[in-house]
């Protein structure tokens, strides 16, 4: 065991423990008292608020489900009109934060909203606003968060999809089974990990989404969290409830975790892979497929584009009021510095792993990525006051004020990102280096490479793909995050997403529509550079 | 670590040191027409105004825990309630300048804050759908009476407004009167509440309520034709009305700011709180945000009268508007017991 204890195990021992504080943090409430809230909690509405986000989180995983493995089956198997630009063009709805989907969603359907505009001028002013149907409640929230979030799913299912041999495919045939049944009976179960991986992605951010669920005022735990916070001042019970809605998605983690053990019978060997032939679709099925692909592009993507242009070019003053070039050095500057501590981080941590192969190493590793499930805005409270708690008790220097530099600067934020988003990033490297086999490191050392040559020499080059993964997918999150960026930055510091969120809350969604439809434009743009990484045709 | 500090220190107070003619306003009333009356200030006294905007709770959390060191010299809220809170815990320090004191009613300020606009919280009606004898001298009171069963629209017991409203109902009635007012005002609700303020004041005009409490200025953001033409039209079809008149008067409430306690630019934060209350000021905030006035004697007032609002209503001015402070865990704990969602 000391043996092992070197450089690297200590600074990955480090990287995770540093990530993991502020879960400490909030797990630390169970010492401390709750006011009388805990109890009024309980006699009312406790119990509809688990049944709620409940509700929600099996909603949006079968909503997301349907359209993700739909779709990726589609184009993974399919020729048919259309299929290549669908390949990378679903992967967009990544662009639409859920909460601007929010917005839109209520624009068009609301009373007197954008729908019945359109229709009264069309008609001549006979639709009444009982006949539009509205989409919001519980309903809304699925539809937004699903079509915002199902990327997961699609992106995960067409690489696992992608890969499948048809050697797999032959064997059904062989057994005579019907395309429907090598479908669920083959193909699925083979692609299961990889769906299960985007499943709990899905999970973690539906259960700490705080925008949609408020937008359309359904009380879910993240109600109830922000109830006790916020009138009854009580952020002790706010952390506990956190923590709990954290052990429910530790719990999804475990579940991941076992079904990925049993994946590793489905890991192919490049020798007997056979490329797949895709099956030519003809005539209406042809039609119907890009129907179907069409439909899940408007939804998701274009519907909120459009809706946000519409107002965009209604109201332009909105636009030309954007101070964009600060706007976008702004998150130019979060997301490089960001990306490249994330990456940079997760690797040591991985390596770290790797050559130490320590079970507390990989059990903290595990904790400490668990920041992605908690609403952004408890974990920077929970840094800020472990800020605070040092500089009051650790940190007692004179002159230096630990305070300002790490609360209310773009240092902080980063910090607090490097939390959140820590599991995303971690992620994606794992993934990719579990592609590597072990003898390979172990030839390496064989032939006199230190450990940092072997990294750089062999593991860098086969993480090329994962990288750009991890960099797209962080670019995005951090375009559109909003709590942590509200509350932990500096002076006059804006992003698009801030200045979205400023003028919703004024009730002027039509001005948040500028903001709004530049951060999915930049998102989209980035989608579209890296998409071959993405879909993961590299080799 | 030491000369990285050092280092950090120096260029931070070589920088303060060059920016030192400045404001940090913490404020979570975001309105991009008060950055423009900001600028404003900027430009006649030469007074830099660095702002952070954000939600309340996780504002005031960051200045209590950035304690002694916090930058911040004022923090600016939208609902008195917010504020009387924040000041119980000593966070405001007195910063009341004569001026202030001459201009602002007593009602609307504290020693430590005060308030910059108000707004009423009334009762927007379907002339269609109410009858006269049934909207004539109604109080926020009545509403709980069976005869309003399923005719009224108002948003979710989250939202601070509806629980300032019910804290004040408190602060008049006591817990236990009010209590049975919530239950009963809970059943005649006519749908399950969502939405914000404006979203109520359209179900009446689409038919899905009789009654909507909602704040005025929302409903003047409508006629002003902002929100488009359709609900221009939809806000011509529903008429305000103020309650309690024939008693304490229509429930107010404030948006207001007070200087912190750990301040390190006084003198700025008095003269910006100063020109804030300034008739400019006041004219600036009122056609930007239709909100009312809340400084005395104040007589740029059509455009309230164009949006259809009244000027010379009942206000409550007997209920302290830091009541709301003190009644609000009160008042949400009610509220949720009588199962407003």
């Amino acid at each position: 065991m000391i043996a092992r204890i070197n450089i690297w195990y200590l600074s990955s021992f480090l990287i995770s423990l540093i990530v993991a504080i502020p879960i400490i943090m909030i797990f630390s409430s169970f010492f401390e008292t709750t006011s009388e809230y805990s109890l009024v909690l309980k006699e009312t509405f406790l119990s509809e608020y688990v049944i709620n986000s409940l509700t929600l989180l099996i909603g949006v995983l079968i909503l997301t489900s349907i359209i993700g493995i739909g779709c990726a089956y589609l184009v993974s198997f399919y020729n048919f009109f259309g299929a290549n630009f669908f390949k990378w063009a679903l992967i967009l709805s990544f662009a639409v934060p859920a909460y601007i989907y929010s917005y839109s969603l209520g624009a068009f359907f609301d009373n007197y909203g954008t729908a019945y505009s359109i229709l009264n001028s069309l008609s001549g002013n006979i639709i009444s606003n009982s006949t539009i149907p509205k989409l919001d409640g519980m309903f809304g929230a699925i539809l937004a968060i699903s079509f915002s979030i199902f990327g997961y799913v699609y992106v995960l299912t067409r690489t696992s999809f992608h890969y499948q041999s048809q050697n797999l495919i032959d064997l059904g045939k062989n057994l005579g089974f019907s395309k429907k049944k090598t479908f669920f009976k083959i193909i699925l179960p083979a692609a299961r990990p990889s769906i299960v991986a985007g499943l709990s992605l899905v999970a973690m951010e539906t259960l700490s989404d705080f925008g949609s669920v408020s937008f359309f005022g359904i009380s879910t735990l993240t109600t109830g969290i922000y109830n006790a916070w916020v009138t009854f001042d009580d952020l002790t019970l706010a952390n506990r409830l956190s923590f709990y809605l954290l052990m429910f998605i530790f719990l999804l983690f475990i579940i991941e975790n076992l079904s990925r053990k049993k994946a590793q019978y489905h890991t192919l060997s490049k020798s007997g892979f056979k490329t797949k032939t895709k099956i030519n679709l003809k005539g209406y099925k042809s039609i119907l497929a890009f129907s179907i692909c069409f439909l899940v592009f408007f939804v998701s993507f274009l519907f909120p584009v459009i809706q946000m242009s519409y107002w965009t070019f209604l109201f332009p003053k909105h636009f030309f009021d954007l101070n964009l070039i600060d706007l976008l050095s702004n998150t130019l500057i979060l997301v490089i510095l960001s990306c490249s501590l994330l990456i940079a981080l997760s690797f040591i941590s991985n390596y770290g792993n790797r050559i130490t192969k320590s079970k507390l190493l990989q059990s903290l590793t595990t904790f400490s990525i668990s920041g992605y499930a908690m609403p952004g805005i408890i974990l920077a409270v929970a840094y800020i006051s472990f800020i605070s708690f040092l500089d009051k008790n650790i940190f007692i220097f004179e002159n230096y004020n630990i305070k300002s530099f790490f609360i209310g600067s773009i240092f902080g934020l980063v910090i607090v990102y490097i939390v959140r988003f820590y599991s995303l990033a971690n992620n994606g490297i794992k993934s990719g280096y579990l592609k590597i086999n072990y003898s390979i490191d172990e030839s390496a050392y064989l032939l006199g490479y230190s450990k940092i040559k072997t990294f750089k020499n062999i593991h860098l080059p086969y993480l090329k793909n994962s990288i750009f993964l991890v960099i797209i997918l962080l670019l995005i999150e951090i375009i559109k995050e909003l709590p942590i960026t509200l509350i932990m930055r500096p002076f006059n510091f804006d992003t698009f997403a801030t200045i979205a969120y400023t003028y919703a809350s004024q009730d002027l969604l039509e001005a948040a529509a500028a903001p709004a439809i530049i951060l999915i434009l930049i998102s989209s743009a980035f989608i579209l550079l890296t998409s071959k990484y993405i879909l993961n045709e590299q080799s | 670590m030491k000369f990285v500090l050092t280092i950090i220190t120096t260029l931070s107070l070589l920088i303060s040191s060059l920016l030192a003619n400045e404001v940090n306003v913490f404020s979570s009333r975001h309105y991009d027409t008060d950055i423009q009356l900001y600028e404003k200030f900027t430009n006649q006294t030469g007074i830099k105004v660095n702002i952070i905007s954000g939600e309340d709770a996780a504002l005031q959390k960051r200045i209590i825990e950035e304690g002694a060191d916090s930058k911040a010299d004022i923090y600016i809220t939208s609902d008195a309630g917010r504020l009387g809170l924040f000041d119980a815990k000593g966070m405001f320090q007195n910063s009341m300048s004569p001026l202030i004191i001459d201009k602002v009613p007593e009602n609307y300020r504290s020693e430590n804050w005060t308030g910059i606009s108000k707004r009423a919280r009334i009762i927007f009606y379907s002339k269609d759908r109410v009858k006269n004898n049934e909207i004539e001298n109604l109080n926020y009171e009545d509403l709980s009476n069976f005869k309003w069963k399923n005719r009224i629209a108002i948003r979710q017991s989250n939202s601070i407004y509806n629980q300032s409203l019910v804290a004040s109902l408190i602060s008049n009635n006591g817990i236990e009167k009010t209590k049975t007012w919530t239950e009963g005002f809970v059943k005649n609700f006519s749908r399950t509440p969502k939405g914000n303020d404006r979203a109520q004041i359209l179900a009446v005009a689409s038919g899905e309520a009789d009654i909507a409490i909602a704040n005025t200025y929302y409903y003047a953001l409508m006629l002003s034709g902002q929100k488009g033409k359709d609900q221009q039209e939809a806000a011509r079809n529903v008429t305000p009305f103020y309650p309690n008149q024939g008693n304490r008067g229509t429930h107010m409430n404030i948006s207001g700011a007070g200087i912190l306690k750990n301040s390190k630019n006084k003198e700025n934060a008095i003269i910006f709180l100063e020109f804030l209350l300034s008739k400019e000021s006041q004219d600036h905030i009122v056609k930007n945000t239709f909100e009312y006035p809340i400084i005395k004697d104040f007589d740029s007032y059509e455009l309230i009268t164009n949006m259809n609002l009244e000027i010379s209503f009942k206000e409550d001015l007997l209920t302290p508007v830091g009541d709301f402070a003190k009644y609000q865990p009160d008042a949400l704990r009610i509220m949720l017991q009588s199962g407003w969602k």
